[in-house]
């Protein structure tokens, strides 16, 4: 059946022929290990491009539906199994595993000095796709509107207003206006599911269409003899080695997605002034590195520009044929000084930020029994119930106070506030301090309403 | 075929009458058939395409054909740049090409290992890269699939709708109209809505014309057998033909749908029209003080089964 079908199209559309010149690419050297991450972003891409379909499946993009949709599409089962967390788990981690999964394969392509002569424009068109990939980062952020989400992007695009004289024109223009809000999510929307994705698989193919016109660059050291001697098809050994790495990186993506669930934060609440926003991991480095250039405008404008020029000019700057990293000191140098500082920087940065409390979710559970019999709900409100004599603690997860803070302040609360009028909890068990502490560290972080069980 | 044949590259191709025609340059076959079509011969100054049927004899040394030195010319020229080079991997059944000969044979693993090694590694590696997709590809699409039927088979909570009517305030077998505000359920939306349903209060609990005929059919469902009540009987407002809404015609004392005319008895029961069922009764409470609650169920327009939608 399948090779009469088969039969079939080879005579219609020489299908063979086609497998032939996709699959027998020559790679002079032979397969490699080393040449796996190119594929493992076109595989991650691919993940995003799926998941991220279903998850426009249910989503409204629109302020008063975005959150509501997101916080529906994580409480979808199928048969028990959390399959709405789970797709939105996979894109989520997706977006952070193909971060570095483009920063190993462009680092791979530079030690191996791939862009050099004849692939410049390769190169290019990588950079480009890099800033694609950054730009997807930073549009579908915003997309869960919820209080990470707003703050990060009214951060982000303030920063692109500090540029001098376009600065605030291009601002508005991506907001949709001057502020944030509904004009900035569909703009936003459109951009990450609709303008993006044309442009990656545009992009995408230009590079995979260069490297087929140009070929492999194999390996950085052997003759010609040599390398033609032990020359490889791309099937089935390449094949093999790419899909074991695709492999690999699925199961690292599903497991993170599985153990580690996506957070919802509360609906963002512009009026929220204490909300510290952190960027996306990948960018805690600028983000460290722009607390130390002083005035902003330098760092802001200075540093996008600065990484831009020496990724664009590299390979018209370095013309030396040389290709291998240990005839090239200096660059290899220089970028073990970059890469190493822009991990000091990330790690600075991450110290710097408040750490919000690791919930245990059963605790969590025990921790609402225990607010509800103590009667904090006389002064404090929650989701617009309750007393007004406390502070509002709907959003109190987010504060980042410590277990230790929280439980000081159920049983001393003079101790942090020398006027609060707030009873002295002190019948509390530890059990039930340790309880009510994770309820609270969970409000405004976790735990929204089921709505797909209808009430 | 069935014997094997060995292809030498270089080896003299000749004529009927002895000649030589040209050498062997290549074997031409079709991969997808897995057969041998013809071979080029190289002439003295091109490449010409030799079918196979043409060939009388293949010996190690040389090979025989029925093709004269004159109409040799007339085939058609191999133009390489038209064709892949032969696929190293692929040796037919019977067939066999003399290793020593093909220096231009990729990939390494013929010329080292020999050509049956090379086919099962290549056949291992080939299964090997299909399993690792469809790992990945099974993985992926059952959650996605769960995914996209998450919502549909979100089951819904039967909800009792108290309707703000009291049974004794009723006209006796004569349906009322009654409206109530409803909240239908969308995705993570609640969209309140206006429903309607008919309210039949029967003059008699023993009056045979009460028991309506999908009960005498047995269409209900558990759940609508144990909430009715002879006194009353609720039925949905749509037509189980087609969807439409049925009226009540109160001089005919009848319902009769626009759509179709499909025509009801007063507790639903068809008496004509192309309705495949009669009037749907929906389960239905009275509270010790006559209060009237319901369920809004809905079910499938059309078919002979009172089939309940999700």
């Amino acid at each position: 059946m399948g090779h009469k079908i088969f039969a079939y199209l080879d005579e219609r559309i020489r299908i063979s022929s086609l497998m032939g010149f996709l699959l027998n690419e020559p790679i002079p050297g032979g397969s490699r290990w080393a040449y796996i991450p190119g594929s493992m972003v076109f595989f991650v891409l691919i993940l995003q491009f799926v998941t991220g379909m279903m998850l426009a499946f249910y989503y409204g993009g629109t302020p008063d539906h975005a959150w509501d949709s997101v916080n529906y599409i994580d409480h979808l089962t199928y048969n028990g199994v959390a399959v709405g967390r789970l797709i939105r788990g996979i894109h989520y981690w997706g977006s952070s595993i193909m971060v570095i999964a483009v920063g190993i394969h462009l680092l791979q392509v530079f030690l191996w000095g791939a862009y050099k002569r004849p692939r410049e424009i390769m190169w290019l068109v990588g950079v480009l796709l890099l800033a694609l990939t950054m730009t997807a980062s930073f549009s579908g952020y915003l997309l869960p509107w919820d209080e990470r989400a707003y703050w990060g992007t009214i951060v982000g695009t303030n920063m692109i207003g500090l540029v001098p004289f376009v600065g605030e024109v291009i601002k508005d223009a991506i907001r949709g206006g001057v502020g944030l809000g509904a004009l900035t999510l569909s703009h936003f929307f459109t951009l990450h599911t609709m303008i993006l994705p044309t442009l990656f698989i545009l992009f995408v193919l230009l590079h995979m269409v260069i490297f087929r016109r140009v070929g492999p660059a194999g390996p950085f050291s052997g003759s010609p003899e040599k390398l033609e001697a032990t020359k490889d098809t791309f099937y089935p050994r390449q094949v093999l080695m790419d899909s074991f790495g695709m492999l690999a990186i699925f199961i690292v993506i599903l497991a993170l997605a599985v153990l580690r669930p996506p957070e919802l934060e509360s609906v963002a609440n512009p009026s929220n002034a204490a909300y510290s926003p952190t960027p996306a991991w990948y960018f805690d480095w600028i983000f460290e590195l722009l607390k130390l250039i002083r005035p902003e405008i330098v760092g802001v404008v200075g540093l996008p520009v600065l990484i831009a020029i020496v990724l664009v000019f590299l390979p018209f700057v370095d013309r030396k044929p040389v290709r291998s990293p240990f005839r090239r000191p200096i660059s290899v140098l220089s970028t073990l000084f970059v890469l190493s500082a822009m991990l000091g920087l990330s790690i600075m940065a991450e110290n710097g930020y408040k750490k919000l409390v690791d919930v245990d979710r059963v605790a969590m559970v025990r921790g609402q029994g225990v607010f509800n019999t103590a009667g904090c709900i006389g002064c404090h409100t929650l989701f617009g119930k309750g007393g007004k004599v406390g502070p509002d603690l709907s959003e109190e997860g987010l504060v980042g106070h410590s277990e230790h803070w929280l439980t000081v302040q159920f049983l001393n609360s003079k101790a942090h506030f020398p006027d609060s009028i707030m009873p002295d909890f002190t019948y509390l068990t530890p059990q039930q301090q340790h309880d009510l502490a994770m309820y609270i560290s969970s409000l405004g972080r976790m735990g929204w309403p089921d709505p797909t069980k209808t009430p | 075929m069935d014997k094997e044949v060995t292809y030498r590259v270089g080896i003299p191709v000749m004529g009927p009458r002895g000649e030589t025609l040209g050498r062997l340059e290549k074997v031409l076959l079709t991969e997808s058939r897995h057969l041998v079509t013809g071979l080029i011969v190289r002439a003295l100054e091109s490449l010409h395409i030799l079918p196979l049927d043409r060939v009388t004899e293949v010996s190690a040394s040389e090979i025989r054909t029925t093709v004269l030195p004159e109409e040799f010319h007339g085939f058609p020229v191999f133009d390489p740049t038209q064709y892949e080079e032969v696929p190293p991997w692929f040796f037919p059944p019977g067939h066999h090409i003399e290793l020593g000969a093909l220096v231009t044979i990729k990939p390494l693993d013929v010329r080292e290992q020999g050509e049956h090694e090379a086919m099962s590694r290549r056949a291992f590696m080939g299964r090997s890269v299909a399993i690792v997709a469809a790992a990945i590809g099974v993985s992926l699409l059952v959650p996605i699939g769960g995914y996209i039927m998450a919502a549909a088979t979100t089951p819904m909570k039967d909800s009792w709708r108290e309707l703000g009517v009291k049974l004794q305030d009723l006209p006796f077998d004569e349906p009322v109209g009654h409206s109530f505000r409803a909240v239908s359920v969308s995705g993570w939306m609640r969209v309140p809505e206006e429903k309607s349903v008919w309210l039949i209060r029967h003059s008699g609990a023993s009056d045979p014309a009460s028991e309506p005929e999908d009960q005498v059919l047995g269409l209900d469902s558990p759940l609508e057998l144990k909430d009715s009540d002879p006194r009353l009987t609720v039925l949905s407002p749509i037509c189980p033909h087609l969807g439409c809404e049925p009226q009540w015609h109160k001089g005919q004392k009848l319902f009769i749908c626009p759509c179709h005319h499909s025509i009801y008895q007063l507790n639903g029961n068809r008496i004509g029209g192309p309705a495949p069922r009669p009037m749907d009764t929906l389960p239905a409470r009275i509270a010790d003080d006559g209060a009237i609650s319901v369920i809004y169920e809905q079910f499938a327009i059309g078919i002979a089964a009172k089939k309940r939608l999700a």
